[in-house]
C-alpha cells in the first residue's frame, strides 16, 4: 500500500468510525445494529441497511467497493457454510444503487475457488447485480505491512487494499478452535501464503486482521447458521434456520451479536474478550442500541 | 479439450479416444469386456477397410503434428530426403503384435504406445503445464511492469483454459514427447512410419482398400522423386513395390510429379497386394516377446502387497482388473480440479507406469466432485455418483504426533480438522498435556482419526502447515476396492460392495 492510500484510508476509517452518525442522516441517529428477521434473506438485508440509514451512508457517488463474503468451502448455501448469495446479491444492488462505481465480490476460499464460487450461488447472484466476480488472482498477492500485534506482515490480496471501500460479509458458524467464525475470522480469506499457520494463534491473528481491513460496513448473515461440524459442516441437520441478519459499523460488536446467535454470551468467546481488552470495539450487547425488527 | 467450468459434471469429453480401434482392441481383449462405449472405432475401421489410412493422413491428431513438424524441419532444410528411406516399417506391427499379445495374457501395454493416449498424456501433463508455466512467468512480467487491466485480462483468459499446472512427470512425460517430434528429422513422419502401432492395426485393415496407386509408365521418367518425398514409406515408384498398407494418402506423389503421371482411381475390384512384409517367423518370434515380457512385469512386488503411496481415484477398479483396463491416456489427471492426480512411476510396479494416483501432497479428492470417474474412456475408473463416491474409503488418514504441532508441542492447530469435508468429522480432538523443553505443561486440542468415516480424501495432508512431511497423512490402507489392504478386521465387512 502506498503512503497516501494508507493515509486516505485512516480517514476516512477513523471518519467512519468517529464522527457522529447524526451528521449524515437528518433525525433520529441510525442504531449501532439493525437486526432483522424474516423470510427473504434478500429484503431483510435491504432492511438492515434502510435502519442503518441507507448505503449512501457508507457508499459514496463513484466509490471502488469490495464485498468479502464468506466464499470458503464447496457447498450449497443450504448447508450454511458460505454466505447466502442473497445477502450478498442484495448487498451489491445497494452498493450500486448508492453510486458505486464498481463492485468487486471475492474471497480466497480454502476448497478450489472455481467450485465454491459456482456451488455456493455467490458468483451467479452477484454477477447477476453487475458485480465483477474474480477468483483469487496470485499475481495481485502482495506481501503487506499489517501493523499488527502479532502479524507485522503477511500476504494480501490487493484488491482489498486497492478498493475505497469494504464491506464484511460473514456468515455465522462454529468453529472448533475459536468456538465461533464470524466477521474478524472471515479476513483469512483475504490472504494468501502459508495462512494455516495463523491458527497458532487465531484469536489474535483475526484481531489483527480486522483491524488492518477495516470495513466500512459489517452485515452478519445469520439466515441460516452452522450449529455443529464447522466451518464447512456438511448435513442439513447441522443448519438451523435462523432467519436473522445483522449489520452495523462496530465489527466487535457485530461478532458479540453473532455470538448471541448461537446462545453464547459474547465474553465467554476469547477472541470477543482480547478484541474489548484492546478497545477495538463494544461486546456488551446491553450497551448497544440494537433495533430489532420483524419483516 | 478437458474443460470444466466448475459444475459437477463435465461432457463425455473422452470421446475422441473412442475412435481408436487399437485402444478398443487392446482393452476388450485384456479386460475380457465388451464395450458400446468403443463403437466410434468401428467407423474408424470401415473407413480404413475401404479407403485405407486416410485416417492417418487427414485426421489423426498424432499424425498432423508429426505432419507439421515434417513440415517445419524440411522448409529449415533440416531435413533433406535424398533418397528412399530402408526399410523399417516392420517395427511398428512388431509393436502391435507384442501389444496384443501381451492384452491377450491380461498386461495391458497399449496406453504407452497408443498414439491418441500418447498424445492426450504428454499434453495433459506436459505441453499444457509447460505453457502455463511460460504464461504466468509472463503475466509476471506484464503485472511487475504495472499494465494491470491487460495483467488481468490474461490472466482471466488463461483461468478459463483451466490448466493443471504440477506434475511430478512433467520433464519424463516431455521428453519423450519431444523425442518422438525430433525424430521427424531424421525422416518425415518417423513416428507414423516406424512406431504407431495403430497405424499398423489400420495397415493390417486397409490391405483390400479401393483407393489404388496408378504410375502411368508412358509418362512416368523413374526420377524416383515420388518416392524420396513420400511422406510415409509407401514406395510408390516402382509400382509394383507400392504398399497401399503405408500410404496415408497425403497425395504427395502425385502432386510431386514432374509428369502428372501418378493418380488415384477408385477400383471397385479391390486386389489383394501382399504389402507387409511380415513373415511368419517374425510373427512368431515377435509374438514370443510378448509371452516373455510377461513375467518382467509381473514380478514386481506391488502385485502381491499394496504399496502405501498408491492411492488410486474413487471408483477405480480393484487393482487387477483396473490394470487392465486403464490406457494412461491422463484425462483424469486432467479434469482433476486440484490436480491431485498423478501419473504413477514405480508405484503400481511396471504395468502401472503413468496411471493415476492421488497425491495428497499436491492435491486431493475433491468431497462433491466426481469428475475423474466421468471421464475415464475405458471404465477403470467406474462412473459414480457423489453420493456413492462419499461411501467409498480410497485410503486412511494418520497423524505422525511426532510433527503434529498439538501433540508435539502442545500449541493449538487443528487446520485438519477444519477442512476435514466429511460430518460428522473424520478427524475428532482429543485434549493432550505436553511437556514443555523447560518442564511446564501445555494443553491443547489434537487431532485423532475416526477410521470408519475417514475416506482418505486427503485435504488433511494437502492443508496441513508442516508443510514439508505433513503431520498427517494418507495411505491407501483401507481402501473399498481391496480385499487384502485393509487393516481393522470389521471395517470391510460392513457395508455393501460398490463393485
Amino acid at each position: 500500500m502506498k503512503r497516501r492510500e494508507f493515509l486516505k484510508d485512516i480517514a476516512i476509517g477513523s471518519l467512519v468510525l468517529n464522527v457522529h452518525p447524526g451528521l449524515f442522516s437528518q433525525g433520529t441517529p441510525p442504531p449501532d445494529i439493525a437486526l432483522i428477521q424474516g423470510e427473504s434473506p434478500a429484503l431483510i438485508t435491504k432492511e438492515a441497511l434502510a435502519a442503518l440509514g441507507g448505503m449512501q451512508r457508507f457508499i459514496s457517488r463513484g466509490d471502488i467497493v469490495v464485498v468479502k463474503p464468506n466464499i470458503g468451502w464447496d457447498r450449497t448455501p443450504e448447508q450454511a457454510a458460505c454466505t447466502n448469495p442473497e445477502v450478498v446479491q442484495a448487498l451489491v444492488e445497494l452498493c450500486f444503487d448508492a453510486g458505486a462505481k464498481e463492485v468487486k465480490v471475492m474471497d480466497n476460499p480454502c476448497n478450489p475457488a472455481r467450485r465454491t464460487y459456482v456451488r455456493s450461488g455467490i458468483q451467479k447472484a452477484a454477477k447477476s447485480a453487475g458485480a465483477d466476480v474474480p477468483l483469487p488472482n496470485d499475481h495481485r498477492l502482495k506481501k503487506l505491512p499489517l501493523h499488527g500485534d502479532i502479524l507485522k506482515e503477511w500476504e494480501v490480496y490487493t484488491d482489498f487494499v486497492e478498493a475505497d471501500k469494504i464491506i464484511n460479509v460473514p456468515i455465522a458458524k462454529t468453529h472448533s478452535l475459536s468456538r465461533l467464525t464470524l466477521g474478524m475470522k472471515n479476513w483469512l480469506g483475504a490472504l494468501g501464503g502459508n495462512r494455516n499457520q495463523l491458527h497458532q494463534d487465531i484469536d489474535h491473528a483475526m484481531i489483527d486482521l480486522a483491524a488492518f481491513f477495516k470495513p466500512v460496513l459489517t452485515v452478519m448473515d445469520g439466515y441460516r447458521i452452522l450449529l455443529r461440524n464447522g466451518p464447512q459442516g456438511g448435513r442439513l441437520s447441522d443448519v438451523q434456520l435462523h432467519k436473522t441478519v445483522a449489520a452495523g459499523v462496530d465489527y466487535v460488536a457485530l461478532d458479540a451479536v453473532g455470538a448471541s446467535f448461537f446462545g453464547i454470551k459474547p465474553e465467554e468467546i476469547r477472541f470477543l474478550q482480547i478484541a474489548k481488552e484492546k478497545g477495538r470495539g463494544e461486546i456488551d450487547l446491553e450497551k448497544m442500541t440494537i433495533e430489532k425488527r420483524t419483516i | 479439450m478437458t474443460r470444466f467450468p466448475g459444475g459437477d459434471t463435465i461432457s463425455r469429453v473422452e470421446i475422441f479416444l473412442h475412435f481408436d480401434p487399437l485402444l478398443a482392441l487392446a482393452t476388450i481383449i485384456s479386460s475380457r469386456t465388451v464395450y458400446i462405449l468403443f463403437l466410434p472405432a468401428v467407423l474408424t475401421i470401415v473407413a480404413t477397410f475401404f479407403l485405407g489410412r486416410v485416417a492417418c493422413g487427414w485426421v489423426c491428431p498424432m499424425g498432423s503434428i508429426q505432419q507439421f513438424f515434417s513440415f517445419v524441419f524440411k522448409k529449415t532444410k533440416l531435413l533433406r530426403p535424398k533418397k528412399p528411406a530402408d526399410n523399417h516399417t516392420l517395427w511398428k506391427y512388431a509393436i502391435l503384435i507384442f501389444i496384443l499379445v501381451s492384452s491377450l495374457l491380461t498386461l495391458d501395454l497399449v496406453g504407452i504406445f497408443d498414439p491418441f493416449s500418447l498424445l492426450y498424456r504428454s499434453f495433459a501433463i506436459s505441453m499444457m503445464p509447460v505453457i502455463s508455466y511460460s504464461v504466468s512467468s509472463f503475466i509476471g512480467l506484464i503485472y511487475g511492469l504495472n499494465l494491470l487491466t491487460i495483467g488481468d485480462t490474461l490472466v482471466q483468459f488463461f483461468e478459463n483454459l483451466d490448466i493443471n499446472a504440477v506434475f511430478l512427470q512433467g520433464l519424463f512425460i516431455g521428453v519423450i514427447f519431444s523425442g518422438i517430434i525430433l525424430l521427424n528429422l531424421m525422416r518425415e513422419r518417423f513416428w507414423c512410419r516406424y512406431i504407431c502401432p495403430l497405424g499398423a492395426l489400420l495397415g493390417v485393415v486397409s490391405r483390400w482398400n479401393l483407393l489404388k496407386l496408378k504410375i502411368d509408365t508412358e509418362k512416368c521418367i523413374d526420377c524416383h522423386l515420388c518416392s524420396i518425398q513420400c511422406q510415409m514409406q509407401a514406395d510408390p515408384y516402382p509400382i509394383e513395390q507400392w504398399k497401399s498398407s503405408e500410404c496415408d494418402y497425403c497425395f504427395t506423389c502425385s502432386a510431386i510429379c514432374p509428369t502428372n503421371a501418378i493418380s488415384f482411381p477408385g477400383k471397385v475390384a479391390p486386389e489383394s497386394i501382399e504389402s507387409i512384409d511380415l513373415s511368419r517367423r517374425k510373427v512368431v518370434l515377435t509374438s514370443l516377446l510378448g509371452i516373455l515380457a510377461i513375467p518382467f512385469f509381473r514380478i514386481s512386488p506391488t502385485r502381491s502387497r499394496a504399496s502405501e503411496k498408491l492411492i488410486r481415484p474413487p471408483g477405480a477398479l480393484p487393482e487387477e482388473k483396473f490394470l487392465q483396463k486403464c490406457v494412461k491416456c491422463g484425462e483424469c489427471m486432467k479434469v482433476c480440479p486440484t490436480n491431485a492426480l498423478q501419473p504413477a512411476m514405480t508405484e503400481a510396479g511396471p504395468e502401472g507406469l503413468w496411471t493415476p494416483m492421488l497425491v495428497p501432497e499436491i492435491g486431493y479428492c475433491e468431497y462433491y466432485c466426481s469428475l475423474c470417474t466421468q471421464v475415464c474412456p475405458t471404465g477403470a475408473i467406474k462412473e459414480l455418483t457423489i453420493p456413492q463416491k462419499n461411501n467409498l474409503k480410497i485410503g486412511t488418514a494418520w497423524v505422525n504426533k511426532n510433527r503434529c504441532i498439538p501433540w508435539k508441542f502442545g500449541n493449538p492447530c487443528i487446520v485438519c480438522e477444519e477442512h476435514c469435508p466429511v460430518s460428522p468429522k473424520a478427524i475428532k480432538f482429543i485434549t493432550v498435556h505436553v511437556e514443555q523443553p523447560d518442564g511446564t505443561i501445555k494443553s491443547a486440542k489434537a487431532p485423532v482419526i475416526d477410521m470408519a468415516t475417514c475416506t482418505g480424501c486427503g485435504i488433511c495432508e494437502n492443508k496441513c502447515p508442516v508443510v514439508d512431511a505433513p503431520a498427517i497423512y494418507v495411505t491407501s490402507v483401507g481402501e473399498t476396492r481391496s480385499e487384502k489392504n485393509q487393516v481393522l478386521l470389521d471395517l470391510f465387512q460392513s457395508g455393501e460392495d460398490p463393485y
